[in-house]
């Protein structure tokens, strides 16, 4: 942040902050450096075993087929510039397709080294980078694909979220951390970004004084699974940075580097106990130089001033219009109960676009759908888009009076899913086709599970069912959160897939339980089907799969799969 | 390397393959010692005397512009070499959920 950050631009783009040219000068000269990296690398100045940590400081891997080069959406919100840059970047460097990942950020799998130091500059171009995405650092913020338009929420979380990366970029002490480190944001008493499961969590809200959080820490997926704790409530804004600067330093102090496995801060506060780690943090947060560390208003102002506002002034029978097109179009009416959220001004909706297609690959987008995309959200929602950790899109602030005209352009660019919220809506990680972690193939079985339930009336019926696929122990699919999660496991070389029931991200969170045996690919997708059909006989009415399975627990389900086996 | 990915057994063959340096593709060692970007192209060691041959192909892979050097195991019952494991027969034939980027059908058999 610099003293530029006290100036208001003219035109700061809606929903995230506007750089300015130390951000911009910053970035060009981040760019450069990781050419000349680059250059050495390829000359033999460096060897991969010294280059490897200065390319994933830049988001770049080495996959399973070629590098792979994960591009930052802090706080998943950009705009209709960077979304035709990504396009841009799918058409010409990769294989004209990205994938967009359950942090918010989009990923492309096909990039060239030499052709990085390129394509990092065009991102720095339009105010994009790639740090932050990878190494044991303060990863992308992530925040609530609803945040500053939902009904519900109570605070708009996206500035703060926005400190945190300021906070977080580059920050000397946490470059450097035993892990990578996760923080999500929300503004809404009701969790949409699985902030219990998160290396911090933060809910922001009013309190008497201004801003308040309440924080969780230490939850995670991986190879252990933990609910984060209830740290505090009511943290003033003012003591946010100091605060998390404590939590982190104690983890930096304490938390394990002699093994990979247990050197997340989740395995830190269990070992040392939830009230320990507390005294802990709070010590530290006690010696602090706090003004030093103070977030003063000013300073949130000033942050505030450079996000763009929608200016929201839908016709007053703007809501009568989207009732009317409703009563006239079956489908259309469908499309809106599943992919809509409510707004918090009249006459708007927030509109969620499905990357979830019938048999379709979750979370990919084609060059030319992220064109079609950016151009809706200049038309349709100010040039806002937002990803959720879902692996959707979100057209944050439409005109109710114009939502059918929005829908009908999506479904002309195969982009009209509905099926948010449904069994359809599956999370699945790149998985054994790209990763070179994974243990087994994730999108082939998300793919068989959406073509088997593809009929809509059936999704509708079947009701609220989150499957989340991982296709290693990493869990970067989510499958722990999963109301049915699916773990792909290695048996000699060969792709098992186990299944756990219960889990859940949200305020409920829980972490499934594993049902049995892994089973064959062949036999997994047949076993969800069983599964679902058990819940449809024995649910009652209205309740969804996860209820049903906390009513009547885990044989009945346990005998829909396996006695048949 | 991991080791769940270099696992091989003793009396079978095996390849030997990396990721090119400048695109990061995969390759295979082939029989007059440079590289292709096709598996049936690839020469075929027998196991007892594979990791010698790894060895010496990881000591020159800066010259070749490869990293990432190891071992894979194949079938023993098939004329071209098919890694034993799915993770290798995806990364010799190309990811299953986009058919028309296999790999034996994107390298053409007379360029490397």
């Amino acid at each position: 942040m610099s003293a530029e950050t006290l100036a208001t631009p003219d035109t700061a783009p809606v929903g995230h902050y506007a750089y300015d040219q130390v951000d911009r000068a910053f970035l060009h000269d981040r760019v450069e450096q990781f050419r000349d990296q680059v250059a050495r690398r390829l000359s033999g100045a460096l060897s991969e075993d010294e280059f490897k940590p200065l390319r994933l400081m830049n988001g770049l891997y080495l996959q399973l087929h070629a590098y792979m080069l994960r591009v930052a959406i802090p706080y998943g919100i950009l705009d209709s510039r960077q979304m035709r840059e990504l396009a841009h970047i799918a058409r010409t460097y990769d294989r004209d397709y990205g994938h967009f990942t359950t942090r918010q950020n989009i990923q492309f799998n096909w990039i060239r080294l030499e052709d990085t130091p390129d394509i990092l500059a065009r991102l720095a171009a339009v105010d994009m980078h790639a740090i932050q995405t990878s190494g044991n650092c303060i990863r992308n913020v992530t925040c609530d694909q609803f945040a500053g338009a939902a009904v519900d929420e109570l605070l708009d979380p996206r500035v703060h979220a926005e400190i945190l990366r300021q906070w977080s970029t580059l920050h000397p002490e946490f470059s450097f951390l035993p892990r990578k480190f996760k923080i999500a944001i929300s503004g809404s008493p009701h969790d949409r970004v699985a902030a219990r499961f998160h290396d911090i969590g933060l809910v922001a809200k009013p309190g008497r004084h201004g801003t308040v959080f309440d924080v969780f820490v230490g939850g995670g997926m991986g190879r252990t699974p933990i609910v984060g704790v209830h740290l505090r409530d009511n943290l003033p804004e003012e003591d946010l940075l100091a605060y998390l600067e404590a939590m982190v330093r104690v983890y930096n102090e304490y938390g394990r580097r002699d093994n990979i496995y247990k050197a997340r801060i989740k395995i830190l506060v269990q070992a040392l106990g939830a009230e320990a780690y507390r005294e802990k943090v709070d010590a530290e947060f006690a010696a602090m130089d706090r003004a030093r560390y103070r977030l003063p208003p000013e300073t949130v102002a000033a942050i505030r001033a450079r996000f763009g506002t929608p200016v929201l002034d839908a016709p007053s029978d703007a809501a009568d219009r989207l009732a009317e097109a409703r009563r006239a179009d079956a489908a259309f009416d469908r499309w809106v109960r599943t992919n809509t959220h409510p707004h918090r001004a009249a006459g708007y909706i927030s509109a969620v676009i499905s990357l979830k297609p019938d048999g379709g690959i979750p979370g990919d987008a084609t060059s030319a759908q992220l064109d079609t995309i950016a151009d809706l959200a200049e038309r349709f929602s100010f040039g806002e888009i937002r990803i959720s950790h879902m692996q959707n899109v979100v057209l944050g602030h439409v005109r109710q009076d114009q939502l059918h005209a929005l829908w009908r352009e999506l479904g002309g660019a195969g982009l009209a899913s509905a099926n948010i919220g449904l069994i359809g809506d599956i999370i699945a990680c790149p998985g054994l086709d790209y990763c070179s972690l994974a243990n087994a193939r994730s999108i082939p079985i998300a793919q068989k599970l959406s073509a088997r339930f593809a009929n809509p009336a059936l999704q509708e019926r079947i009701g609220d069912l989150q499957i989340k696929i991982s296709g290693c122990i990493n869990a970067c699919g989510h499958h722990h959160a999963g109301h049915i999660g699916i773990l792909g496991v290695d048996k000699k070389g060969e792709e098992f897939f186990q299944l756990t029931l219960g889990g859940s991200a949200g305020n409920d969170a829980a972490i499934g339980q594993i049902l049995g045996p892994a089973l064959p690919e062949d036999a997994t997708v047949d076993a969800i089907a069983h599964l679902v059909d058990a819940y449809l006989v024995h649910r009652t009415e209205g309740e969804r799969f996860l209820d049903t399975y906390r009513r009547l627990g885990a044989a009945l389900f346990k005998d829909a799969v396996y006695a048949l086996a | 390397m991991d080791v769940r990915n270099n696992r091989r057994q003793a009396g079978g063959s095996s390849v030997v393959t990396a990721n090119r340096l400048l695109d990061g593709r995969i390759v295979w060692l082939a029989e007059d010692g440079a590289w292709s970007g096709r598996i049936d192209a690839a020469r075929i060691f027998s196991n007892d005397g594979i990791e010698a041959v790894i060895d010496a192909t990881a000591r020159r892979q800066q010259a070749d512009g490869v990293v990432g050097v190891y071992g894979v195991q194949i079938s023993d019952d098939s004329t071209t070499p098919v890694p034993v494991t799915v993770r290798e027969r995806i990364r010799a034939f190309g990811p299953t959920v986009h058919p028309e980027f296999a790999t034996l059908t994107e390298v053409p058999s007379d360029v490397r």
